[in-house]
């Protein structure tokens, strides 16, 4: 991460745009054991408060780090209800990387985002409707199976 | 705009910093060698 990712013009853009980042060694034993790390790179996403919003374990090119922590970032506005502001940031990922391997999980969340403004199921089967057309092999696509159900 | 990711190295520094800034915190493992 630290030779091809981090170096990156677009990912320094992003991370000081989006997160406040802090790098720890794994010699730091104490955060080591609390987040059970096992293997590096590991990398965070936590709120305020230190509870973790998503993680992530493994090397990420650069156009595959932005599309994930947009994902991330739109699951913290999401946990803060700011339903808005996640749905925006689950949309530019979809507009702006739409084959990046982050795009499925954005489509799962921006139907619960809809739903959840709105109380309106249709997005909850939109969006299972897109996983099948578009990420048929996604994890994300059997994680919305039950919305195929959904009488909408 | 930066040339390289400002990384602080102390969590709980980052953390209220989060809150003033209404950001996220981006938490990185990393192993030097």
């Amino acid at each position: 991460m630290g030779a091809v990712t981090y170096p990156d013009k677009k990912v320094v853009k992003f991370v000081d745009y989006n997160f406040v980042p802090v790098q720890i060694e794994i010699s730091n034993t104490a955060l080591v054991n609390e987040f059970k790390v096992k293997w590096t790179p590991a990398i965070f996403v936590l709120d305020a408060e230190g509870n973790e919003v998503h993680q992530v374990v493994g090397f990420l090119p650069p156009e595959e780090f932005i599309p994930t922590f947009m994902v991330a970032k739109g699951k913290w506005y999401f946990n803060a209800e700011q339903h808005a502001d996640a749905q925006g940031m689950f949309e530019e990922v979809l507009r702006e990387y739409p084959g990046s391997a982050a795009a499925a999980e954005a489509v799962f969340f921006l139907g619960v985002c809809r739903y959840k403004a709105s109380h309106d199921p249709k997005p909850l089967k939109q969006a299972y409707e897109t996983l099948t057309a578009k990420y048929p092999d996604s994890e994300w696509t059997k994680r919305a199976a039950p919305y195929r159900l959904l009488n909408v | 705009m930066a040339l390289n990711i400002c990384w602080l190295n102390d969590l709980a520094k980052a953390k209220e910093a989060a809150k003033q800034a209404k950001k996220p915190v981006l938490l990185d493992f990393f192993n030097p060698q």
